[in-house]
């Protein structure tokens, strides 16, 4: 453990630029709301940060098994309906605000994680992803099915009642701690032993079980990880909408743009799926502008990401630091 | 007891069916050991050729594999040369080689549902009403006449891999790669002419499906979950596997859909996969230990 923390560092001594960019960043991001407070007007923007912000946190947490374990997962989004569900039942027939549930409903989320890794990571390589593709549709006809939270006609929530300039503010802030959580999350587990163990298990899973790596117990604690902040975020997102359906959460799109963004961004580093998530959201708010969210969205998301994983299946960061051009201040590993 | 039958027979005539979708996909695994999740992506385009041929020139979908299967054949061969061929040797690349398969399924819907747009079509040909009745049982004639069209297509298919020496050489592959390899096997070539025969394939479930099933362009992510869930249970890159499966989980999922309704039938299949993934990983007949 302690040779390896140093050798770790050794590699990568702490630069004062990293320190200096995330300080402004999140001290921009905090300040941000306060231009709403006086001015007003600004709640597209609003909406628009804290829609990336979300985006910041789903991808940190699909990287943590989909970057460093190299378990391609198609169907994280059934963590995130997990989340908005468990928060729309706590609040719509227990009364509790998603404000307060949320880190309940990413851990309902996590264990779920944990029960399902259990079973379907006992398969390695194409037969996994199958089955996450598999989870998806399951649980879509699950939720279709159970009237307690409205099946196919899904369930609403009452509207937070805030004057319409402030509305948006305890999301905004919500969102940027999870983003912040999450991505604090994927830095400590990329410097750990757990995290060497996953990187391992990436490169060559019998070979890491034969050094000792303990691979079904780190697979799976990786996988239900990878579902915390997902699920925090389904319970906000949900109670933002006002409205859940699983056609909203529980199509194969929505897990698709999950995968999208991080390798977009590159998967198994820390700063990739930041990159990847902002860039990604832009772009995506841009093309939806000018084409609507058709059938030609979907077109797109899958023509970027053949764009992609053909000419840069490292992504940007994975990419710029292979070629020793990725700036000093976004290299977060 | 004339009822169980009676599922019985409906199950085992649509195994036929899903015994052929799976036989393209099972095939291109065994050779590139890649996951083809667009196989009914490109099922659907077919479905859409056939669709058009019924409505345009009363072609008969059956028939119409006739132009499905060498449409498909040859955009099986553009894929694969445009985005396979460099990098399917390289096993570290198939993780990416599924996800590019994944992008891929999605473009394909995208650009269906952009074209002809999500509503649900069929073809009706006169058999696909009708049913040929024996005794207390009954048997759907369109049903029977796509399961008849399948064995026929999945003789041929084993004939070929018998009796040729292409099919020699592609079950040489099958086995192992490298050793096919050494021992002079083209594999680059094998494996885009299996990718060929696999959308082929694909291309005539396509043509049968429009009269079996309603469809949509996104209704093809039910189709490859299925598909998948009893190439799983058959094993990975084994065609009897894949047959094995098909009848077997169609079977299941008939008494299922009898006894609970249409709605829980692909549940049946879904939840087979995780069953199997608890039980036996590798499937019936599956050997390779890594998956």
């Amino acid at each position: 453990m302690a040779t390896s923390d140093t050798t770790v560092r050794a590699t990568a001594p702490p630069a004062a630029g990293k320190r200096t960019l995330m300080t402004v960043l999140v001290v921009a991001a905090l300040a941000f709301p306060l231009l709403q407070v006086v001015f007003g007007g600004l709640n597209y923007w609003l909406h628009m940060l804290l829609f990336v912000f979300m985006n910041i946190a789903i991808a940190s947490s699909w990287n943590i098994i989909g970057g460093y374990a190299g378990y391609i997962s198609l169907g994280h989004n059934v963590f995130f309906a997990i989340g908005g569900y468990a928060g729309a039942i706590l609040f719509a027939y227990f009364g509790v605000s998603p404000f307060i549930a949320f880190p309940l409903c990413g851990l309902i989320a996590m264990a779920f994680g944990f029960l399902i890794g259990l079973i379907t990571l006992r398969a390695r390589g194409p037969t996994f992803i199958i089955s996450t593709i598999a989870l998806v549709l399951l649980t879509k006809i699950l939720l279709d099915n159970w009237d307690y939270v409205g099946g196919t006609n899904g369930i609403s929530l009452p509207l937070l009642e805030l004057p319409v300039d402030l509305v948006k503010l305890p999301f905004y802030y919500l969102m940027l701690l999870l983003a912040v959580g999450a991505v604090y999350l994927s830095f400590r587990i990329r410097r750990s032993k757990f995290g060497l163990g996953l990187r391992a298990i990436s490169q060559d899973e019998t070979k890491a079980e034969v050094a000792g790596v303990p691979t079904r117990l780190y697979k799976t604690l990786a996988f239900a990880l990878s579902g915390l902040f997902i699920g925090m975020a389904g319970a906000l997102w949900g109670y933002y909408l006002t409205y859940l359906s699983p056609a909203i959460f529980l199509t194969i799109l929505v897990g698709a743009k999950f995968v999208l963004m991080t390798i977009l961004g590159g998967r198994g580093t820390v700063s990739g799926p930041v990159i990847g998530a902002t860039l990604f959201i832009v772009a995506n708010e841009f093309f939806v502008t000018q084409f609507g969210a058709t059938a030609l969205n979907i077109v797109a998301t899958g023509l970027l990401l053949v764009l992609v994983l053909v000419f840069f299946p490292e992504g940007i960061v994975g990419t710029l630091k292979k070629s020793g051009h990725l700036p000093r201040m976004l290299d977060w590993d | 007891m004339t009822h169980n039958i009676q599922i019985l027979i409906l199950g085992v005539t649509l195994g036929g069916v899903y015994a052929l979708m799976a036989s393209g996909l099972t095939l291109i695994f065994g050779v590139m050991g890649i996951v083809n999740l667009a196989h009914a992506a490109f099922m659907m385009i077919a479905a859409f050729i056939a669709y058009f041929a019924f409505q345009l020139f009363h072609l008969d979908p059956i028939l119409s594999i006739v132009i499905t299967m060498p449409v498909m054949f040859v955009v099986g061969i553009v894929v694969y040369r445009l985005l396979f061929a460099r990098s399917v040797a390289d096993t570290h690349k198939r993780g990416v080689l599924v996800l590019l398969t994944f992008a891929l399924a999605l473009t394909v819907e995208g650009t269906l549902g952009f074209l002809f747009s999500n509503i649900y079509r069929s073809t009706n040909p006169s058999y696909a009403s009708k049913a040929i009745l024996f005794g207390p049982y009954y048997l759907p004639e369109g049903q029977f006449y796509a399961t008849l069209m399948s064995i026929a297509l999945l003789v041929g298919l084993w004939a070929f891999l018998q009796y040729t020496r292409t099919g020699y050489a592609i079950r040489a592959t099958m086995h192992n790669r490298t050793a096919a390899e050494v021992v002079g096997v083209n594999v680059d070539r094998i494996s885009m002419f299996v990718f060929g025969i696999g959308m082929a394939l694909a291309g005539a479930s396509g043509s049968m499906l429009t009269f079996l099933f309603s469809f949509y362009p996104s209704k093809h992510w039910e189709f490859v979950a299925i598909l998948l869930s009893l190439v799983v249970l058959g094993g990975m890159g084994s065609l009897l596997g894949a047959l094995i499966g098909a009848l077997l989980l169609s079977v299941i999922a008939a008494f299922v859909s009898a006894e609970f309704g249409p709605t829980w039938s692909p549940v049946t299949f879904y939840l087979a996969l995780f069953v199997i993934l608890l039980v036996r990983p590798q499937g019936l007949l599956g050997k390779r230990p890594e998956l």
